[in-house]
């Protein structure tokens, strides 16, 4: 029964696939470069892949900021827990939180998407993490508090880093494709090839990003860190590798079982920028997931790498190409939605105080 | 068995297509000098008729072609409507030659020679017209970049659309300034209208062609 707790995540991750799916593939198959079907199967294979490659990476990182905003266990409180013969009881508490951040995560998406709020869903679960933390968390003590204002910062300069990067990386890949491309672009039929073998790469390599950058993210909350040192579950999942699978394949699923409405609405307004600019963006934006995978360790929103790349791309043409006002509308969405998330977790938090101190 | 024939390809039958318009609109050509000529006898307009139609059927079949040759091609489906588009305006020029020549033929119309000199230019002109549009279709199967980069060949085209207006608005005025009765006026100018839509429909493919390189721009 206890397993049914793990749903939470998973839903997270469903209705992570039926959105980020638009932006691997949403301008593609809008416009008819590649069938929907095709899509939906390199998607989901290569966000499984991505999952098992190099998911478990993410939630050794993430671990981190849940243990010190209590929603994980700590070593020394499993310990403690084994002393007194009270694992069964923390394991339950441990899924309960997990559940309720991915929950709270959850609903903030729908809610948000429902009242046409533009919003993110790792920034989502991330902010329901802090939002935890704010009410459970010992900010007092500086131990926990410079962990956590560590990982704020480094969660809140993603903001700023990620959209950059992508803008920079796109402005590059962009400008030199387009010298190298105009001169040697010959035929009608040479141009169809190469926009649909771009896409294809394009969609294939981004679906690995995701998988890599977002997999962790819906199921972390659930991985019990200390069961190598102790050998006794404290949480539900003991296997990173297995705990990023799951939620491989529950954003796989959320492809799968409801991607195409999203996918059309976010490709047609993407597809503005010209096919071959289309396809170079969504390799910045795979790019950028991964640089950041590496060099921050915390999962980042590939919205906003999109539209930092969508920029740098346009940027090549001239400012006059940009359109700046976009900025406004992504700008709501990284505040919003975490802070929403951490708004209502912190109520949640509260309401359930009794069960959990 | 799954390579074709260079012969068999869409980018050889779009061309051999629009040769084939070429081929009906100089025939039409020779069909609109002796309309204007006066003492033609009907046998011998009949006969030019019938050849136009002749080339605009044989037109016909190779738009068809190229149009099933598209189904087993790796085009982009917009580059396939695309090239279709292009294909059929193309096919509206032939079309346009015969349904003249038919409706001259059956009414027993004679185009006053007074007006033959401007009529030819007309002609004339739309045929360069046609030329430079080949040119600028067989510039997309081989030299797109070149295309999409510069393509003032299509600014020819519809500059020469313009000449074709300057001539047929004076055709008008000097027509309706005739003592001929109305119905014969309208007569005349209805088949000058006729002439000149050809030059419009080539204008119209070259927009649609800048149309395709705007949204094929690196």
């Amino acid at each position: 029964m206890i397993y049914l707790l793990l749903f939470a995540g998973l839903f997270m991750g469903w209705s992570l696939g039926t959105n980020d799916a638009a932006n691997a593939f949403g301008t593609a198959v809008a416009t008819n470069v590649i069938k929907y079907r095709t899509a939906v199967i390199i998607i989901s294979t290569f966000v499984v892949i991505g999952a098992l490659v190099g998911g478990s990476g993410n939630i050794t990182k993430l671990a981190q900021l849940a243990e010190s905003n209590e929603v994980t266990a700590s070593v020394e409180d499993v310990s403690s827990a084994i002393d007194e013969g009270k694992i069964a009881d923390l394991r339950l508490k441990s899924a309960l939180k997990a559940f309720i951040i991915f929950t709270c995560a959850g609903l903030t998406v729908f809610i948000m998407s429902f009242l046409k709020f533009p919003v993110s869903a790792n920034q989502s679960i991330v902010g329901a993490v802090i939002g935890w933390g704010l009410f459970y968390a010992d900010y007092s003590n500086p131990e926990v508090l410079s962990v956590n204002l560590k990982q704020f910062g480094k969660f809140a300069s993603t903001w700023l880093i990620n959209p950059l990067g992508a803008g920079i990386i796109s402005f590059v890949i962009v400008f030199v494709v387009k010298k190298f491309l105009e001169k040697k672009l010959t035929s009608m039929h040479g141009y169809d090839k190469l926009v649909k073998l771009g896409y294809l790469v394009a969609g294939t390599f981004a679906s690995y990003s995701i998988g890599v950058n977002s997999s962790a993210s819906v199921t972390a909350f659930y991985y019990d860190t200390t069961f190598e040192q102790l050998g006794q579950a404290a949480n539900l999942l003991t296997d990173a590798r297995l705990t990023a699978l799951l939620g491989g394949l529950a954003i796989a699923l959320g492809v799968i079982t409801f991607s195409k409405r999203v996918m059309m609405t976010v490709g047609s307004s993407i597809a503005k920028i010209t096919q071959v600019d289309g396809f170079l963006v969504i390799i910045a934006m795979a790019m950028t997931i991964l640089l950041m995978e590496k060099l921050m360790g915390i999962p980042v929103s590939t919205s906003q790498a999109v539209v930092g790349a969508v920029i740098g791309a346009g940027l090549v043409s001239g400012v006059r190409n940009v359109n700046f006002g976009v900025f406004k509308k992504i700008a709501v969405a990284w505040v919003s939605s975490p802070t929403a998330a951490g708004l209502l977790t912190y109520l949640v938090a509260f309401a359930t105080q009794g069960y959990f101190k | 068995m799954f390579l074709k024939k260079s012969s068999e390809k869409a980018s050889f039958l779009i061309l051999k297509q629009i040769k084939d318009v070429e081929a009906c609109l100089i025939t039409f050509e020779s069909f609109m000098k002796a309309a204007t000529t006066e003492g033609t006898v009907t046998e011998t307009l009949s006969a030019l008729a019938d050849g136009v139609a002749q080339a605009e059927n044989t037109a016909d079949q190779s738009l068809r072609r190229m149009i099933d040759s598209l189904l087993t091609e790796s085009y982009l489906p917009s580059t396939k409507e695309d090239l279709i588009a292009i294909s059929t305006s193309c096919d509206k020029v032939a079309n346009k030659c015969e349904s003249v020549a038919k409706s001259i033929v059956f009414r027993r119309f004679r185009f006053p020679a007074e007006y033959a000199e401007d009529v030819m230019q007309i002609l004339k002109i739309t045929r360069e017209q046609f030329q430079i549009l080949e040119e600028s279709v067989r510039m997309l199967f081989e030299k797109l970049g070149t295309l999409i980069k510069d393509h003032a060949i299509l600014d020819r085209i519809r500059s020469l659309e313009s000449q074709v207006d300057v001539i047929e608005e004076k055709l008008y005025r000097e027509i309706y300034a005739t003592e001929l009765d109305l119905a014969h006026q309208d007569q005349i100018a209805l088949v000058l209208e006729n002439i000149c839509d050809l030059s419009d429909i080539i204008e119209n493919i070259a927009d649609t062609i800048q149309i395709m390189l705007i949204t094929r721009k690196v």
